[in-house]
C-alpha cells in the first residue's frame, strides 16, 4: 500500500521550498482563526458568575469546578447516556445503509425512472424540520411510536437518508465503470459487486456518515423535543437542552460548562475517528 | 393449564385499567423549571417534592422543558389533542386560544373559595371561565441601582421628566441609563406598555376593544418618546446588540443604572452571587399631563398552571394540585417572585418593594403580546424593536400594525 | 434472449431491493408531512380549529409582506454568497492541502473540519462571545488596541452589518465539510497525472486551475446544491443569533416559518412558506442536475 509518493521521499519537511512554507503559514493561520473562538468559553468556564460579569476574557484568579458540578448534577448524564447511544446506533443502522445502497443504484443505473425515484427520496432534504413536527407526530402516533425511541431515531433516519445518498452517488459515480465491469467479468452478481469491491471503495463517504450521523442524532434537540414525553426516555441533549432553557444565557459560566459537557463526547468521537478519516480516504486514493 | 392461562390473561387485561389498580392516580405535569433546588426554581422543586409526600395516592410526574420547549411541545400537543393532565402556563390569550379550542378543563367552581389576587385569578381565566391558577404574578417597573444613585446624589424619579433627567446626569457621568436587551425583541415591551399608558391612559384597552387604532395619538407619542431617548444614547451606543443576558449582567456589574422589566427578576438581582450591587424596584414614573398613573400598572402571571381536559376524569386530584399550589406553605419558599396568595411574606427586600407597588395598583394590564390574539404576537414585537432604529418613522409602522391588528381582529368601529 | 432478459429481471429486482428501505422510510415518515404541508398551504389554520379552505390567499399574502420578501431575499443572498465565498475558499484550502501534503495536513484538516462538528448552539454562543458589544472579544480587543472605529461597530445591532456578522458564523462553522469533502475527491486523483504535470514543469496554479478543477467539478455541483437547499432551510444560526433582527435584517424563511407556526399560530402560512422552501429547493436541484445531464461519464 503505497502512500503519496512524494512524501516519503521527501527527507526535508517542506519539499516544495517556499511557495510551500508561504502556503502552510497561511493555512495554519487560518487554522487558528477556527481555534481561538473555540477557546474563549474555556476562559471563564473555571471562574465566579461576578468574577466573569466583572472581567470575561481576565485568566481567572481561582479556577472553581462549580459550574461543571452544577451542570453535571441537573443533566443527569448517566440517565441519558443509553438512551442517546441507542438513538445514535439506531440512527446509523437505518441511515447508512438504506443510503448506500440507494445511492449505489442512482449512480450505477442512470434512467427515466430511477431519476424520479431520486428526486422523490431528495423531496426528504428539501423540507424544513419545523414545518413538519406536527403531521410527523401525528403519523407517529399512528404507529404508536410516540415516547420510544425507535420512534426518535427511525425519524431522524428518514431526515438523513436524502443527504447521504446524495453524497453515496457522488462518489460512486466518481468511481471508474471499468472496476464494475472486471467485477462483472470475474462473474460476480450485482450484489457481490456491490459489498466486495464498491462499498470498501466508497470508505470516505461510509466514514464521513459514520460520524456525521452519530453526531446528528446525538445533538438533536427538536425532534427528541417533540417525540419524547417519559423523562426516563430523554436523550443527553435534550437534558442539556432542559437546563439551558431552565436557566438562559443570565449565567454565561454556567450555560458554557453545560454545553461544553454536552459537546465532549461528540468532540472525544471526532478526534478519535477523523484518524479513521484519513485512513480511510488514504485508502481510496490507492486504488491505482 | 388452559384455566390458569385464562386466569393469567384476565388478571393482565385488568392490570392496565387499574390507573387505579394500586389505587394511585396519574398526574402529568409539563413545567418551565428543573427540579434542581436551585433558587430561581427553589418553588416549583418543593411543590413537586411535598404535593407527593402529601398525597400518596397520586402519583405526580414533572417533565420540565424550559423556554422555548415548554411552549412549543405544548403546541404541538393541543394540536394532536395529546396534552398532559397540567401545564404550566401564563394564561392570558395563548390560554384562551386553547381553552377556545377545548383543549382546557373549566375549574371556576372548584377554584372559586380559593383565595387568590384577583389579578392574578383574571390572568388565569377566558371569558368568564377560570382554568388555572396563578401563584406568582410578575409586574414591570424600574430596577434602579440605589448604589449609583446615592453615589451621585439622584433621587430615583416619580416622573418622566426627573426620569430624563436622571438619565442625562447618567450619561454625562459615563453610565447607560437604561438597560434593556433589544435584540431578543420582547424585552422593549414593557417600557412601551408604560409609556403608551401614561400618554393615553388606557389607550391600549380602547384599541385591544377595536374602539382606537393603534396608530392614534398615544401610541404615536410614546414611541416617538422612545425613539428620542434611544437617540439620546439612554440605551447606550449599541442597544440592539445587547440581549437580555447581557442587559442583566450590565445591571448587575453596575454599566447601566436602570432596567424596566419584571419583577421575576427580584430573585437574581438580589443574588449575592449574581450581582454585588445593591438594587431597587419602584414604579415606573408619571407623565405630566398625562391620562395614565403610578398606580396603572403592567403585569402577567409569573408562575401559573392550568388544567387541560385530559385530566376531567381525574378532576379532583387536578384540583388537589392546583389548590397546593396556591397555598401559603407552597408560596413561602419562593426566594423572588411576588406572590398572589394572601399572606405570604416577601422573601427579600426588593420584593417587598415590588409587592408594595403591586398592592397599590388600581389597574393591571397584562403584557400585550399574551393579551392579543396570537397572530400579532411576533409583529407587535417586531414593531416596537423598529423604534430603536434611527430612521423609522414610528407612526409608519405602527400604521402598517394597525393594518394587521385590523385582518385579524376587525377594524375600529 | 432468454439469459437478456434473465439478467434485465435481476437487474431490475436488484434495483427495486436496493432502492426500498431508502424510499420505504421516507414514504412512512415524509411524505404524509410533505402533503399535509402543501395541503394545510392553502387553508386558514391555527392548527387547534377547523382549517378553512382559503385558495391561495396565503400565497398572496406572502407575496406582500415585507418579512417574507426580506427573508426570501435573505435566504437567496445567502445562497449565493455561499457558492460564491465558502466554495472556492474550501477548493483553495482542500487543494493546498492536498497539493502541499506533509505532516501538518492531517491536523490542519480535522480543525477545519471541528467547527462543523459542533452543536448549533455552541456556535452561537461563540458567535456572541466574539461579536457581542461590551464584552465581545472583538469589542475588547480593538478598546485595548484603541481602534475606535471598530469599537463603533455594532455587530449585531446594525441592521446593514448584522446580515454579515451571522454569515461570517455561519462560514467558519460550516466551510469545514466542503474541505474534507473535496479533499477526499481530490485523493482520488492518480497521483501519475500529478507527477507528470510536475515533470512537465506545469505551475501549481495551472494544475490547480486545469487539471484538478474539471476533475472535481461534479462533486462542487453536489456542494452546490446543499449549500443552497441549506441556505433556503436555514434556522439555527441566524434565529440564536440575533431571532431574525434587528427588524427583520437576519430572518430567512425558516425562521419566518417558525414564526407563522408556533408563536402566530397561523398555520397556514407557515405551510405556505414551507411549500416556497420546498419548490425553490426542487427547482434548483433539478436544475442543477439536469446541467449536468450531457457528462453522463462515469469518471464525473
Amino acid at each position: 500500500m503505497k502512500a503519496d509518493r512524494t512524501s516519503f521521499r521527501a527527507p526535508r519537511f517542506f519539499r516544495h521550498g517556499v511557495s510551500e512554507m508561504l502556503v502552510t503559514a497561511v493555512l495554519i493561520g487560518l487554522a487558528l482563526l477556527i481555534v481561538l473562538p473555540m477557546v474563549l468559553p474555556w476562559l471563564f468556564v473555571f471562574k465566579t458568575q461576578l468574577e466573569y460579569a466583572y472581567g470575561p476574557w481576565s485568566l481567572p484568579k481561582h479556577l472553581i469546578v462549580d459550574n461543571f458540578v452544577e451542570a453535571w448534577e441537573s443533566i443527569q448524564i448517566g440517565q441519558g447516556l443509553i438512551n442517546t447511544f441507542i438513538v445514535c446506533l439506531g440512527a446509523i443502522v437505518c441511515t447508512i445503509p438504506p443510503a448506500a445502497m440507494a445511492g449505489y443504484v442512482f449512480a450505477r443505473f442512470k434512467n427515466r425512472y430511477t431519476e424520479i425515484i431520486f428526486y422523490a427520496v431528495m423531496a426528504g432534504y428539501f423540507v424544513p424540520v419545523q414545518m413538519v413536527l406536527v403531521p410527523l407526530y401525528k403519523m407517529s402516533s399512528k404507529l404508536h411510536l410516540i415516547d420510544t425511541l425507535p420512534g426518535l431515531f427511525l425519524p431522524m433516519a428518514a431526515f438523513g437518508i436524502p443527504f447521504w445518498v446524495l453524497i453515496y452517488r457522488s462518489f460512486f459515480r466518481s468511481l471508474p465503470a471499468d472496476l464494475v465491469d472486471a467485477a462483472r467479468i470475474d462473474g460476480a452478481g450485482e450484489v457481490r459487486t456491490f459489498l466486495s469491491v464498491m462499498l470498501p471503495l466508497a470508505a470516505p463517504a461510509t466514514i464521513l456518515a459514520l460520524i456525521l450521523v452519530f453526531i446528528g442524532a446525538w445533538s438533536d434537540y427538536l425532534l427528541s423535543l417533540v417525540l419524547l414525553n417519559d423523562q426516563s426516555k430523554f436523550t443527553i441533549q435534550l437534558r442539556v437542552s432542559q437546563f439551558l432553557n431552565a436557566y438562559g444565557t443570565d449565567r454565561m459560566p454556567r450555560y458554557a460548562a453545560a454545553l461544553l459537557i454536552s459537546s465532549a463526547p461528540t468532540i472525544l468521537l471526532y478526534c478519535v475517528g477523523y484518524r479513521w478519516i484519513i485512513r480511510g480516504t488514504l485508502a481510496g486514493a490507492l486504488k491505482e | 393449564m388452559r384455566r390458569s392461562l385464562q386466569l393469567l390473561l384476565a388478571v393482565l387485561c385488568l392490570a392496565p385499567i387499574g390507573a387505579r389498580a394500586d389505587g394511585k392516580v396519574k398526574l402529568t405535569v409539563w413545567g418551565r423549571d428543573l427540579l434542581d433546588g436551585a433558587p430561581d426554581h427553589a418553588y416549583v422543586t418543593a411543590l413537586v417534592k411535598n404535593f407527593k409526600a402529601k398525597n400518596p395516592d397520586i402519583e405526580l410526574e414533572y417533565v420540565s422543558l424550559g423556554d422555548p420547549g415548554l411552549s412549543d411541545k405544548t403546541k404541538i400537543a393541543m394540536a394532536n389533542d395529546t396534552a398532559p393532565d397540567l401545564v404550566q402556563s401564563w394564561g392570558g390569550s395563548v390560554m384562551g386560544g386553547y381553552a377556545d379550542a377545548g383543549r382546557l378543563l373549566d375549574v371556576t367552581a372548584d377554584l372559586a373559595s380559593v383565595p387568590t389576587s384577583a389579578a392574578a385569578r383574571l390572568a388565569m381565566s377566558w371569558k368568564g371561565k377560570t382554568y388555572g391558577v396563578a401563584p406568582f404574578f410578575a409586574i414591570a417597573g424600574i430596577f434602579a441601582n440605589e448604589g449609583i444613585f446615592k453615589k451621585f446624589d439622584l433621587k430615583v424619579p416619580t416622573t418622566i421628566d426627573e426620569l430624563e433627567k436622571v438619565a442625562d446626569t447618567l450619561k454625562a457621568k459615563g453610565i447607560q441609563p437604561f438597560a434593556c436587551g433589544a435584540k431578543d425583541k420582547w424585552p422593549p415591551l414593557a417600557m412601551y406598555m408604560y409609556l403608551v399608558n401614561r400618554f393615553g391612559g388606557d389607550a391600549f384597552s380602547q384599541a385591544q376593544g377595536r374602539k382606537a387604532r393603534f396608530d392614534s395619538d398615544p401610541f404615536v407619542q410614546a414611541a416617538q418618546k422612545y425613539q428620542d431617548w434611544v437617540k439620546k444614547g439612554y440605551f447606550g451606543p449599541k442597544p440592539l446588540g445587547e440581549g437580555y443576558g447581557d442587559a442583566q449582567q450590565q445591571m448587575a456589574t453596575g454599566k447601566a443604572a436602570m432596567h424596566i422589566t419584571g419583577s421575576w427578576m427580584c430573585g437574581q438581582y438580589s443574588n449575592p452571587k449574581f450581582t454585588d450591587q445593591t438594587l431597587g424596584f419602584y414604579a415606573f414614573p408619571e407623565l405630566k399631563g398625562g391620562k395614565g398613573k403610578a398606580t396603572d400598572l403592567a403585569g402577567m402571571t409569573d408562575i401559573g398552571f392550568v388544567v387541560t381536559k385530559k385530566a376531567e376524569a381525574k378532576k379532583e386530584a387536578a384540583v388537589r394540585f392546583l389548590k397546593y399550589a396556591l397555598s401559603s406553605e407552597a408560596a413561602a419558599v419562593e426566594p423572588g417572585r411576588i406572590s398572589s396568595v394572601p399572606g405570604v411574606k416577601a422573601p427579600s427586600r426588593m420584593t417587598g418593594q415590588a409587592a408594595d407597588v403591586f398592592g397599590k395598583a388600581q389597574t393591571v394590564q397584562f403584557w400585550w403580546d399574551q393579551d392579543l390574539p396570537p397572530a400579532v404576537t411576533s409583529p407587535l414585537n417586531d414593531t416596537i424593536q423598529t423604534f430603536f432604529l434611527a430612521n423609522t418613522t414610528v407612526k409608519a409602522s405602527l400604521t402598517k400594525f394597525e393594518a394587521l391588528v385590523e385582518e385579524n381582529m376587525g377594524a375600529v368601529k | 434472449m432468454k439469459t437478456r432478459t434473465k439478467t434485465k429481471l435481476r437487474r431490475a429486482a436488484f434495483v427495486i431491493a436496493f432502492l426500498l428501505p431508502a424510499f420505504a422510510f421516507l414514504a412512512v415518515f415524509l411524505y404524509y408531512p410533505i402533503e399535509e404541508t402543501f395541503r394545510l398551504s392553502v387553508m386558514k389554520s391555527s392548527g387547534l380549529g377547523k382549517d378553512v379552505f382559503v385558495g391561495l390567499r396565503n400565497y398572496a399574502k406572502l407575496l406582500q409582506d415585507d418579512d417574507f420578501k426580506a427573508g426570501l431575499w435573505h435566504v437567496l443572498t445567502w445562497a449565493f454568497w455561499s457558492i460564491v465565498i465558502q466554495i472556492p475558499l474550501a477548493f483553495t484550502i482542500a487543494f493546498s492541502l492536498t497539493f502541499y501534503k506533509n505532516k501538518l495536513t492531517g491536523p490542519l484538516r480535522a480543525i477545519y473540519y471541528l467547527a462543523n462538528v459542533l452543536p448549533s448552539a455552541i456556535t452561537a454562543m461563540i458567535g456572541m462571545l466574539v461579536f457581542s458589544p461590551g464584552y465581545g472579544i472583538i469589542n475588547r480587543l480593538a478598546e485595548a488596541f484603541h481602534l475606535t472605529w471598530v469599537t463603533e461597530i455594532d455587530f449585531f445591532g446594525n441592521p446593514s452589518i448584522a446580515f454579515w456578522t451571522v454569515f461570517a458564523v455561519a462560514t467558519w462553522a460550516y466551510t469545514g465539510f466542503p474541505i474534507i469533502y473535496l479533499m477526499a475527491r481530490m485523493e482520488q486523483i492518480p497521483t501519475e497525472i500529478r507527477d507528470a504535470a510536475e515533470l512537465e514543469g506545469v505551475s501549481g496554479w495551472k494544475y490547480a486551475r486545469f487539471i484538478v478543477l474539471p476533475m472535481v467539478a461534479y462533486p462542487i455541483r453536489i456542494l452546490a446544491v446543499l449549500c443552497t437547499v441549506g441556505s433556503l432551510k436555514l434556522f439555527d444560526l441566524p434565529y440564536l443569533l440575533t431571532k431574525g433582527g434587528p427588524g427583520n435584517a437576519t430572518t430567512t424563511l425558516g425562521i419566518i416559518l417558525y414564526q407563522q407556526g408556533f408563536i402566530n399560530w397561523q398555520y397556514g402560512i407557515a405551510a405556505a412558506i414551507g411549500v416556497v422552501i420546498f419548490v425553490l429547493s426542487l427547482g434548483f436541484t433539478v436544475l442543477q442536475f439536469s446541467a449536468s445531464a450531457g457528462k453522463d461519464s462515469y469518471e464525473g
